[in-house]
């Protein structure tokens, strides 16, 4: 453990340097004009406005800052040589992807939060909403990004940055159109394109299912047993994308 | 001595091409030793295999046959971390972080405690002389002092058995010197040193051990001294107008300040070109001199001999 915990560390400290890193203030400056224009053309509720716009912009920008980060930090590691370092410090391949998760996950957990609370100010600067339904929306947005990181780690094996950051987008897609691509092939009477969706949809990580913007700030909060039933769903496919990473890279030539 | 570290009959080859995939052989049936307490230069020219055979050694590259002994026990993922440093080829390593900051990280993760890490930290950096770029990023240090930070994650938990792949290149004479003494001083401490270089006039200072790799085949491997041993020349150095090429069959010959200088290895045709020589009515014998042949002139000849042997073969 104390091996996964060094690895989280490390790339704990290099992420958090990185200058992907600072889109954080990307999505200040684009929440505070986006909160302006819309508080200049809206008759009223600007703050669900606000909420709607600034909920999109922290899970798009915290995908694309896990797919960028996670992608480009292995890549890095092993053109500089720092992953053949590691490896030789490790026994257990797996060791280190479940370390690079985890100094990864720390990042992104801090960038949604510093997020959600640039959010937040904004929206209470114009008025008031279900703040506990906001605040399971962003807990779970955390997992979203995480889910997408565990994903990004399973890509970012492939000989290619482009390749990698290609297909993990891809899933990053797909996983959101996960349950409408089973609703397709239940409606089909074709035979092959069920049992193509049925496939597809029991691979793909469902990331819809992690999801609870579209409520956030017009309602009551979730029952806990769901927000519960919600993040163990997120924690059960990061841990089953990140065996099969594992599993793959342990068998994998570093060359 | 007994070997710590052994690679027997160790074959690689990589896929080529894209859609009808071939194979490129990188390693023919690798054998060598490393004995214990001894320092080995393994050496080869561009392309012959150096850093796919500490790949494997390293468990990063996993060989179609052959098997790695450490210490007599096999290793199939790699040998021993905590017995183990390994320093690859040109590292830049994380661009972000200190070298101070690496090297905690890397200490730790070697199983240092973080008590006395520091202080450990700041030894080697006087050693190896980064100690006034401890605390600046990596990516503002110069390409020799991330070469010496390299090092320093090699050695600082005092491994038993120390791999580096070329570790002179990009560094300055003085940086050379200071990781030759390391070196020495490791070795003295009783560590077992396999290091690759191009360098080859510091490698010769550095080992006591050969290997010679050429197109993925040892072709020479033991002490430093029996190959050199094997390889001494004489030169004999003659003033005279006549053309002494036509004395010389099998040696080679050039002038050099009006002096004819003849270059050979056997022992006969010296004792039978002085005869020569001595009944030349126009000649002065100068000087007969033992010429200790280097690494570098040992590991050309190596060279030469396989590509006329290869031609021969053809």
């Amino acid at each position: 453990m104390q091996a996964v915990i060094e690895i989280a560390k490390l790339s704990f400290a290099d992420a958090i340097r990185n200058k992907v890193a600072y889109g954080v203030f990307a999505f200040l400056v684009a929440l505070l004009a986006t909160a302006s224009l819309l508080a200049s053309v809206t008759m009223g509720r600007t703050e669900l406005m606000v909420l709607d716009l600034g909920l999109g912009g922290v899970s798009i920008l915290g995908n694309l800052m896990a797919i960028i980060l996670t992608v480009q930090s292995l890549q890095q590691e092993r053109e500089s040589r720092t992953l053949y370092v590691l490896m030789t410090r490790l026994q257990g391949r797996w060791k280190y992807l479940v370390g690079k998760f985890l100094g990864l996950a720390a990042v992104l957990g801090l960038q949604v939060l510093v997020m959600s609370l640039l959010l937040a100010g904004c929206i209470a600067f114009f008025g008031s909403i279900y703040w506990l339904s906001f605040v399971q929306a962003c807990v779970v947005t955390l997992f979203e990004v995480w889910m997408v990181i565990a994903i990004a780690l399973l890509f970012a094996q492939s000989s290619s940055l482009f390749l990698a950051v290609l297909l993990t987008l891809s899933v990053d897609v797909a996983g959101r159109f996960a349950f409408v691509i089973r609703q397709l092939g239940e409606q089909s009477e074709q035979l092959a394109l069920q049992w193509v969706t049925q496939v597809m949809y029991a691979l793909l990580p469902n990331l819809d299912a992690v999801n609870l913007r579209s409520q956030a700030g017009y309602m009551d909060a979730l029952p806990w047993s769901e927000l519960l039933h919600t993040t163990t769903y997120a924690i059960s496919e990061i841990a089953l994308i990140l065996m099969v990473a594992s599993l793959l890279f342990e068998r994998r030539n570093l060359a | 001595m007994k070997p710590l570290v052994e690679m027997q009959h160790a074959r690689l080859s990589v896929p080529t091409g894209h859609i009808f995939q071939k194979r490129k052989v990188i390693l023919g049936d690798v054998s060598f030793s490393v004995q214990q307490g001894t320092s080995t230069a393994y050496l080869g020219t561009n392309g012959a295999g150096k850093t796919s055979t500490f790949r494997i050694l390293c468990g990063l590259v996993k060989p179609d046959q052959g098997r790695v002994l450490f210490d007599g026990e096999p290793m199939s993922k790699g040998l021993p971390p905590k017995r183990f440093g390994f320093m690859p080829e040109h590292p830049y390593f994380y661009k972000n972080l200190t070298p101070q900051e690496l090297l905690e990280g890397l200490g730790r993760l070697s199983g240092l405690q973080s008590h006395g890490l520091k202080k450990n930290i700041q030894v080697w950096a006087e050693k190896l002389d980064f100690e006034h770029v401890l605390k600046q990023r990596l990516a503002t240090c110069s390409k020799g002092q991330v070469q010496r930070v390299g090092l320093a994650q090699a050695l600082i938990h005092q491994p038993d058995f120390i791999l580096l792949d070329e570790p002179l290149s990009g560094l300055d004479p003085l940086g050379r010197a200071r990781v030759r003494q390391v070196i020495h001083e490791e070795m003295k401490r009783g560590a077992t040193v396999l290091f690759s270089s191009h360098i080859l006039s510091d490698a010769e200072a550095m080992c006591d051990q050969v290997v010679v790799l050429q197109q993925g085949e040892v072709t020479y491997s033991g002490e430093i001294h029996t190959l050199l041993a094997q390889q001494n020349r004489w030169l004999i150095k003659v003033r005279t107008a006549s053309d002494v090429a036509c004395l010389a069959e099998s040696s080679t010959v050039f002038s050099r300040d009006g002096v004819q200088h003849i270059r050979g290895e056997s022992l006969a045709t010296r004792d039978a070109m002085i005869q020569r020589i001595l009944s030349m009515r126009d000649a002065t014998l100068m000087a007969v001199e033992f010429e200790q042949r280097t690494l570098e002139d040992a590991f050309m000849d190596l060279l030469q001999n396989r590509g006329a042997s290869d031609a021969s073969r053809d």
